[in-house]
């Protein structure tokens, strides 16, 4: 296993392309700049998730406390590129969850401005706009995820600190 | 590319709990020290999620507030919700001043306000925020007796009490 990684390196590409740096600091752009309302109006936020109807009542203020810190810290290391495998899992994971939570209550009929059942389908284009936007987000994050986990070699993920493991098993 | 997946498997799968537990660590630290932290378990209970500022709960109860549209001249009742739904059926004699443009309906409205003494704000559905929104924004304005009737439209319905239709 070491000589063959020392000797001929399999990876594909071993500088990340312009278009994944772009999209990277992209998303972690969005995330950064999502998280930044939601930390300064816990409250607001709170009543945002419970409106949602979605977690039993007890969970909704500590999601609605670690939500935005998470979404800052994701933030950071995508612009950052910084533990790249964990934090395109998480932000995929976390679009995912997002979108899942918007179609369930499209579908459900349920309002989320105001977290009321509506009697009428009510729902204007902003609605719709939010979940096409969320989608393309995705898209992008599973981008990343993807070539993070299938197309960058090993020095490029490792944090500063660690040497390269091709100078490390190199006679 | 099989190298790359597996180290950045195995990086995942400490990297994830780290991220997690720093957004937890961060999250709970910064609330327990900010001046506006909020309650870890908070109250969601109807009195709760329907109080003003100071935490009192603005809920009236139905009897209540049919007490005051049988015997009381003084009340208005306002209906939170969109103008359509208005249309579609509100209560008897109820004011539309719908939340999502309430400061535009509160200016073409505010004489039929200010000559009031209570004002009943309601919509429909128990977990309908509107009215606890607009019983909220009418109090900034300088309303004193606001009240809501949570889930007002079906609970009078179900009362068997006078319902409009149009505008």
């Amino acid at each position: 296993m070491m000589t063959s990684y020392a000797c001929c390196p399999t990876d594909i590409s071993r500088t990340p392309s312009r278009v994944f740096i772009v999209l990277r600091l992209f998303l972690g752009a969005v995330f950064i700049y999502a998280s930044y309302d939601k930390i300064l109006h816990p409250q607001a936020f709170a009543q945002a998730v419970y409106n949602y109807r979605i977690l039993p009542d007890a969970l909704v203020n500590l999601t609605a406390l670690i939500l935005p810190w998470l979404e800052l810290l994701l933030g950071l290391c995508l612009a950052a590129g910084f533990w790249l495998p964990g934090a395109t899992m998480i932000s995929t994971g976390l679009l995912m969850i997002f979108i899942g939570s918007l179609a369930f209550n499209r579908m459900r009929g349920l309002d989320i401005s105001c977290g009321c059942f509506a009697t009428q389908n009510i729902e204007g284009p902003a609605d719709l706009w939010t979940m096409v936007r969320d989608l393309i987000f995705l898209a992008v994050s599973i981008y990343l995820t993807l070539v993070v986990f299938f197309f960058r070699s090993a020095d490029l993920q490792s944090s500063a600190s660690k040497q390269p493991l091709q100078t490390r098993f190199r006679p | 590319m099989n190298r790359s997946f597996s180290i950045s498997v195995q990086q995942s799968l400490w990297q994830i709990p780290a991220l997690i537990a720093l957004a937890v660590i961060i999250a709970l630290g910064v609330n327990h020290w900010r001046s506006d932290g909020i309650p870890l378990v908070g109250d969601w209970s109807m009195e709760a999620r329907f109080s003003d500022a100071a935490g009192e709960s603005l809920i009236i109860e139905l009897a209540q507030a049919r007490r005051l549209f049988e015997e009381d001249d003084g009340v208005l009742f306002v209906d939170a919700r969109l103008k359509s739904e208005y249309a579609q059926e509100h209560i008897s004699g109820a004011l539309s001043l719908p939340w999502q443009d309430a400061d535009r309906y509160f200016a073409e409205t505010a004489g039929r306000l200010e000559s009031r003494k209570t004002i009943v704000a309601y919509c429909d559905g128990e977990d309908c925020d509107l009215s606890h929104e607009l019983a909220l924004f009418l109090k900034d304005m300088g309303f004193e007796n606001v009240r809501v009737l949570v889930n007002g439209l079906t609970v009078w319905r179900k009362a068997g009490l006078p319902i409009e239709t149009g505008n």
